[in-house]
């Protein structure tokens, strides 16, 4: 008789229990997600994952399109590279070094510079120096000043200018070239050292297999002049 | 009979009491199944009611009733779950017009006193 009822007794207490559960999981509801939004969620999940493969695939072609660019780009800068520093040695803005002659000339046992009838002149400096570039001298210097296309060689009081600054006796001009070609075009007979030795000016020319010759120090202005663009 | 109901509702007293008690919520994918245990063991219960009033209540047969039917109702759900078809409303139909036949029945023998 008592199983009976513990029978009874258990069933309706499994459904109490249920019951209760239930209506809690229901009450729930509200608060969590409900069963056929998880549902939708997946679905949208699935959907993205696939979208989000799409997307990784694409940036990785970018990327790899991107790292393509940048090749280009570091080529491209290389050459840019080189370019400025060709311009920047035909600009004399870059110490050069290479074969050529050194050519000294000091007044001979010229006390006062002005009083000497035999000293350097200025002349005499833009011969030597003519003479130099027409033998083939590429890059010149005197006392250090870097000959440019806007360099002067001129008189200013009692000393010589060259590119606005003052330089003083002994002349140290460099030349770089072929030593030979260079040398033998000042040591010609009845050449210009053979005249200014003659005048009583001390001058020594070396070959040298290794000169060299500084970078332009000063600015570049120009306030006036502009590039043409297009035809003139 | 009567002695049943009252140890009925001592057992429905209790459960409540201990699910109240018991911090425990099933997750929301498991509500069919709770609801189907609920539906089975309502017929149960009904069907020990109907059983008594008959003489014939025999507690073997009510228990494994309740549990052989609550399993097949959970497999059924489980499987339409799998297949994506709504099987449980089979075990919903079933329970339901058990339910209905049994409690028209005790409501005849109460009729019949």
């Amino acid at each position: 008789m008592l199983r009976r009822y513990l029978a009874v007794v258990f069933v309706s207490l499994v459904l109490g229990l249920l019951v209760v559960f239930q209506f809690r999981t229901t009450n729930q509801v509200e608060q969590s997600v409900p069963y056929d939004r998880a549902h939708e969620l997946t679905v949208e999940l699935k959907a993205l994952a696939k979208e989000r493969a799409g997307l990784e695939a694409e940036v990785r072609d970018l990327e790899e399109k991107l790292s393509r660019a940048r090749l280009g780009y570091a080529q491209a800068e290389e050459a840019i590279k080189a370019e400025v520093k060709d311009a920047s040695i035909l600009a004399g803005v870059t110490p050069m070094v290479g074969p050529g002659v050194r050519v000294l000339l000091s007044n001979r046992g010229t006390t006062t510079p002005q009083g000497a009838i035999f000293a350097v002149r200025d002349e005499d400096l833009l011969k030597i120096v003519n003479e130099l570039r027409a033998a083939g001298a590429e890059v010149l210097s005197i006392n250090g000043q870097r000959l440019l296309s806007t360099s002067e060689i001129r008189l200013a009081g009692a000393y010589i200018n060259v590119n606005l600054r003052r330089i003083t006796p002994p002349y140290e001009i460099i030349a770089i070239g072929d030593p030979v070609a260079l040398r033998s075009s000042l040591e010609i007979k009845g050449g210009l050292v053979e005249t200014l030795r003659d005048w009583g000016i001390d001058v020594t020319v070396e070959t040298k297999d290794r000169v060299i010759v500084p970078a332009y120090q000063g600015p570049f202005r120009y306030q006036y002049a502009r590039p043409v663009r297009g035809p003139a | 009979m009567w002695l049943g109901i009252f140890f009925a509702l001592v057992g429905l007293i209790l459960g409540t009491a201990i699910g109240l008690n018991v911090p425990l919520v099933f997750p929301q994918a498991y509500g069919k199944y709770i609801g189907l245990a609920v539906l089975a063991a309502l017929d149960s219960v009904f069907g020990g009611i109907r059983a008594s009033m008959e003489d014939r209540f025999d507690d073997v047969i009510f228990l494994s009733g309740f549990f052989a039917n609550a399993l097949l109702a959970a497999g059924l759900v489980f499987l339409g779950d799998r297949l994506g078809v709504e099987l449980y409303t089979a075990a919903i139909v079933a329970f339901g017009v058990r339910l209905f036949q049994n409690l028209g029945v005790i409501r005849r023998h109460l009729l019949k006193k």
